[in-house]
Order: structure tokens, then C-alpha cells, then sequence
């Protein structure tokens, strides 16, 4: 391998897509300060000269703090590690194990994308709380760079004790990566498809009529709710963007290790879930969804974090055929022989297939989701469905499991009800059988607490 | 008689009868400060501010209504409290009203915490807490003695190195 190990800067542009909001402003200072007089009278005499040169000055200051910025920030590729180090004043340097590198996730903020700029992005098993982030290169050259770190690491990968961590596939071969461009597609999402499934969550439906009475109001003379609407109008278009950009040109595709998500409105983010991280998948069908049969899955996946939502989407919105491929991915050994049917029966209702469902002494407890919630364990996962609007599935595999909890409150004791939670790693999805007979979630902690040693 | 936990609460070792002291007081200072914030009205009232009747009596009523609900539990909540060791997991139990009951196996232990407060030390206590990688599976166990704390901690690592791999 040939040893690339002199520090490389970034590009000379990078300090420019974090900081071009301090021009901006500086302009706007401008503007402000200038506002009582005509362009004619801005640029005459004395007043053209100060301005060229207070513009100049501060133009020098910006730039000089954005070339001592990328001065100091440098990069260094060896055969064991990758190093970045920043700052002048407050020097940072850190730098992540080639071999520990769990993922690499090229992102590009909307400046960036303007400029042709990507970031890289290092998820590093060892260090679970920081990602190393490595910004801003040529889009090409991050490319290039990704890939001969991807094959570092798969060339240092060393044979550790293969058969005595049967549960940790992914330690093995975190990288299984392939060039882009000949991964199989496995799900895509129509601009059109998208936007018809925000419309149809109750939230959003809710959100949208609220923001039309209080326009309506507006309208017809109550200027006072403007006030009291701004804020809300506020929360519920950044909560709207956010859906929308996880979603925005959702594909999903195939690789030698799991799946690589691609997505982004103005940024383009792109994550590769080796299938052996993760943790815990949950299979969302929100009300009006339901009528379609469409689907939302996400994903715990230990390490990667999406930084909007709470957990990762692998699929924004689509029907049960996306759905069994990405699972057939993600989870390729459901337990049982019939898995197809199995699935299908877990993201809608009923006890076929063995599903345990709750009895009708829950009916009080939660009236509208009592028939619908159950779980059913395979050979390999728990399956557990709740949930009354919207209905979810979750998808524990035995040996993710990190603890199980049997729980009992004061209205289940009379009714001899319990529930289990099954806490997993790298999110919030949980295993949640819900209300379930008494007997039979005792029975069931007892066996599980067998399972999950057993392997 | 069928029980309906997944472990019959005798075969827990319980929490030290010394735990009930510290919870005692613990309760004291903390519902003793809320009391006194819920007169704040009653005090306006005093010193003659406007303040609403239903403002003087309804707080104070309230929070010693609340206070004397929990405080008849308080007992039988550390009553409740308890692990148990297992050949391969460890489970820890909580809860009168909202019963609870966690299962950790030894292997999925990422590390142990002994933590002692000022009252706890007062008392000769000290609480273990078992943290896994999954943030809802974390396991306290409180109202050990210390030198008992210590044992099971020295026995939890062991028997998770030894169940790691």
C-alpha cells in the first residue's frame, strides 16, 4: 500500500460554505445602516470612496479569517488512521482508526452542493458520540477518498475469531461496500407518492387545516392572530421540511453488506446500513396509510444517527412490495418458513400464523387498539404489533436484545394484563408486546431471558 | 395461587432495611420544599395582596393529600426493591403500583457504576447501576450495603467477562 502521509488541506472554498452567512450579514448591516438613501447617493463623492473602502477592509478581514481557517485545517491519511486537525486558537485534533471505521457518509449542505463540494463523514465504531467529519473536498475527490479508506479497511481486515462472534457479523466485514452504480435497486420513492402520504398523516392533515383557519382568520380582519400563528406556522413547516427532505428522492439500494439509503431536498445525504448493525426495525402504518397500503420503516442502527429524526428511515413511504425487500435485507431470517405471509400479517392485523393477541379484558384499557395489538416469537425474532391510529410493527431480533422488562401497572393488575418491553441499542425503537395476558407475559420474560443466552 | 411475575418476589435478596431511613428523608426534604412553595399564596394572603381564596387552600390541601398517598407506599415500595443473581442474567425488581421487572444478561453489560450520596454514606449505602448499550435497559439497584455493593460489582464484571465472548 502506498503511504499517503503528508497533511493535505481542504478546499480553499470549504470556509466559505459554513461562513458565507458572516457576508450576508455584513451586507445586510450595510443595507440597514443605508436605508434612507438612493443608490444615486450611495455611490457619489466622499461616500463612494468610504464605502469602497470600508467594503474592502471588511472583505479582507472575512477572507482573512477564512484563509486562516483553512490553513489550519489539515488532513492526513495513513495506512492505520485518518487525522484531521482544526482551529487556531482552540485546536482540535482527532483522528479515527481506518479498521474501526463503521460507515462513511458523504453529505453535502446546499452551499456545498452549489459549489460542488461534498463532506465526508466517518462513523467510528469505537467512539460512538462524535463522527468525524471531514469538510469540504471536491465532490470527486471525496468519491475517490471514500473508496480507498473502504478498501483500507477491507485490507486490513484481520480474521478475529470468526466463530466466536456469530452475533456480531458486522465486525467482521463493516465495509462489505461495492462501487456505486451497480447496487440493485431496492426501493424508490415518487416526488408524487411522498407528497400524498405527508397529506395523509393525521398530524400533518391536522397541522394544515389549522394553518388555513388561522390564514382564513387573517384574511378577514383578525390581525392579532398573526402573532400567536407565526410561531406555529414556524414549528410546523420546519417539522413538514424535515419529513419532506427525508423523503425527497428516497432510493434504497443493495449491497454485498445491507443497504444504502440516498435522499436530500436541498442537501444529499447518503448512509450505507451494513444489514449486521442493526438493532431493531419498526414498520409504521399511520391511519389514511393503511387505506393504501403504504409503509414507513426505520431502523436502530448502531452508530449512524440521523440528526433530524429520532431513527433512521429506510423507507420514507411505500407498499408491501418495497417493504419485504428492504426487510428481506435487513432481516433476511425472519424464523419462520412462511416469511412472506408471516411479515404480512405482522404489519397488518390478526392472529393468524401463531400471533399471540390481547384478550378481551384490555378492551377498556385501549378500546380502539385491543384487536390489533399481539406479538408472535420465531426462531430468530420477536415480532410485536401496537398501536390504535397508527398501527407499528417492530422487529427485535433475540440476540439484539439488551434487556427485557416485564411491567405491570395498577389498572393491568386488576385485569391481569402485562406488558414486556424489549430495550434495544442505537435508538428508540423498542420490542413492545402490549397488554398481553398476564400469565402468558411472565411465561414469556422467562423464556426470553433463555433465548437471548442461547443465541 | 398463580403468580402473574415472571420471579416470586422471595426469591430477590431486598433492599437494606436502612434504605427506608434514607427514602424517609429523601421524601422530608423534598415534599417539605414543595409544602412551602404551595403557602407562597397564603403568605400574599396574609400580608394583604389580592390573592384569590381557592389559591390559599387548594395547593397546600393538594400537595398533602399527594404526600400522605405516597408516603403510605413509601414502606412497601422499598419492600419491593430487589436482584437476583442468575446462572446467566440479572434481574432487578421495582415498583408497587407500576411493577417492574428487568432481565439483563451478563454478556450484553457494557459497565457498572457504584454511586453513594452524602445520606446513603450516612447510612452505610450505596446504589449499583448496570448500564447495557441500549439506554431503556439500565438497571438500578439501590439500598446495598457497601461492602455488599462492592462484592456483587467485583462478581457482576467477572461473570460478564467471562459471558463477553
Amino acid at each position: 500500500m502506498n503511504q499517503v502521509a503528508h497533511w493535505q488541506r481542504v478546499h480553499p472554498a470549504s470556509p466559505f460554505v459554513h461562513g458565507w452567512i458572516a457576508i450576508v450579514g455584513l451586507l445586510w448591516i450595510y443595507w440597514q445602516n443605508t436605508d434612507e438613501l438612493s443608490f444615486a447617493e450611495r455611490f457619489a463623492g466622499q461616500r463612494l470612496f468610504w464605502t469602497v473602502v470600508l467594503a474592502g477592509a471588511a472583505l479582507l478581514l472575512v477572507l482573512f479569517f477564512y484563509f486562516l481557517s483553512w490553513y489550519f485545517t489539515r488532513y492526513k491519511l495513513t495506512d492505520t488512521h485518518v487525522y484531521v486537525n482544526a482551529g487556531m486558537l482552540f485546536r482540535s485534533q482527532k483522528q479515527a482508526r481506518i479498521d474501526k471505521v463503521q460507515a462513511i457518509d458523504i453529505a453535502q449542505p446546499l452551499v456545498a452542493r452549489l459549489l460542488g463540494l461534498a463532506e465526508l463523514r466517518f462513523d467510528v465504531a469505537d467512539s460512538s458520540e462524535s463522527v468525524l467529519r471531514l469538510s469540504f473536498l471536491k465532490k470527486a475527490d471525496a468519491h475517490d477518498l471514500r473508496q480507498l479508506i473502504l478498501q483500507r479497511a477491507q485490507g486490513e481486515q484481520p480474521v478475529e475469531n470468526p466463530a466466536q462472534q456469530p452475533a456480531e457479523p458486522a465486525t467482521l466485514n463493516p465495509l462489505g461496500e461495492q462501487p456505486a452504480g451497480s447496487a440493485p435497486l431496492m426501493a424508490k420513492v415518487p416526488a408524487g407518492r411522498l407528497l400524498a402520504s405527508l397529506f395523509l398523516q393525521l398530524p400533518v392533515v391536522i397541522g394544515a387545516l389549522g394553518c388555513a383557519t388561522m390564514v382564513i382568520l387573517w384574511l378577514t380582519g383578525i390581525n392579532g392572530i398573526i402573532a400567536g400563528v407565526l410561531p406555529i406556522l414556524l414549528t410546523f413547516g420546519s417539522y413538514f421540511y424535515k419529513q419532506l427532505n427525508q423523503g425527497w428522492n428516497f432510493t434504497a439500494s443493495a449491497t454485498d453488506s445491507g443497504l444504502r439509503i440516498s435522499y436530500g431536498l436541498a442537501d444529499t445525504r447518503q448512509h450505507s446500513i451494513p444489514a449486521g448493525r442493526v438493532q431493531a426495525i419498526s414498520v409504521t402504518a399511520p391511519l389514511l396509510w393503511r387505506l393504501l397500503g403504504w409503509y414507513k420503516v426505520e431502523v436502530n442502527v448502531l452508530g449512524t444517527k440521523s440528526e433530524d429524526l429520532d431513527n433512521l428511515q429506510v423507507l420514507p413511504v411505500g407498499d408491501f412490495e418495497s417493504l419485504s425487500r428492504i426487510m428481506g435485507i435487513l432481516l433476511p431470517d425472519l424464523g419462520v418458513p412462511n416469511q412472506r405471509e408471516v411479515l404480512a400479517t405482522a404489519v397488518k392485523t390478526g392472529t393468524d400464523y401463531g400471533f399471540t393477541a390481547s384478550p378481551d379484558r384490555a378492551k377498556l384499557l385501549s378500546p380502539g387498539a385491543w384487536k390489533h395489538q399481539g406479538f408472535l416469537v420465531t426462531q430468530s425474532t420477536v415480532i410485536s404489533r401496537y398501536g390504535w391510529l397508527a398501527r407499528t410493527a417492530n422487529f427485535v431480533p433475540h440476540h439484539r436484545i439488551q434487556g427485557t422488562e416485564f411491567r405491570q401497572g395498577p389498572w393491568e393488575q386488576r385485569r391481569e394484563l402485562a406488558g414486556v418491553r424489549l430495550h434495544c441499542a442505537g435508538g428508540s425503537i423498542i420490542g413492545y408486546l402490549h397488554q398481553v395476558d398476564a400469565q402468558i407475559a411472565a411465561e414469556f420474560t422467562l423464556a426470553q431471558a433463555k433465548r437471548q443466552v442461547g443465541r | 395461587m398463580t403468580t402473574t411475575n415472571p420471579w416470586s418476589p422471595n426469591s430477590f435478596t431486598p433492599a437494606d432495611p436502612a434504605y427506608f431511613k434514607v427514602k424517609l428523608i429523601t421524601f422530608s426534604i423534598t415534599w417539605g420544599l414543595i409544602f412551602l412553595a404551595s403557602l407562597v399564596p397564603g403568605i400574599l394572603f396574609v400580608a394583604s395582596v389580592d390573592t384569590p381564596l381557592w389559591l390559599v387552600i387548594i395547593p397546600p390541601v393538594l400537595v398533602v393529600v399527594i404526600a400522605l398517598l405516597i408516603l403510605r407506599i413509601l414502606r412497601r415500595q422499598v419492600l419491593a426493591l430487589g436482584y437476583l443473581e442468575r446462572e446467566e442474567d440479572f434481574v432487578v425488581r421495582s415498583g408497587v403500583m407500576w411493577r417492574k421487572q428487568l432481565v439483563i444478561p451478563y454478556g450484553r453489560m457494557q459497565y457498572v457504576e457504584v454511586n453513594s450520596g452524602p445520606l446513603e454514606r450516612r447510612y452505610g449505602l450505596c446504589q449499583l447501576t448496570l448500564n447495557t448499550a441500549g439506554a431503556g435497559a439500565t438497571a438500578h439497584v439501590y439500598g446495598l450495603p457497601q461492602a455488599q455493593g462492592q462484592e456483587l460489582r467485583e462478581r457482576l464484571v467477572a461473570a460478564g467477562e467471562e459471558k463477553m465472548l
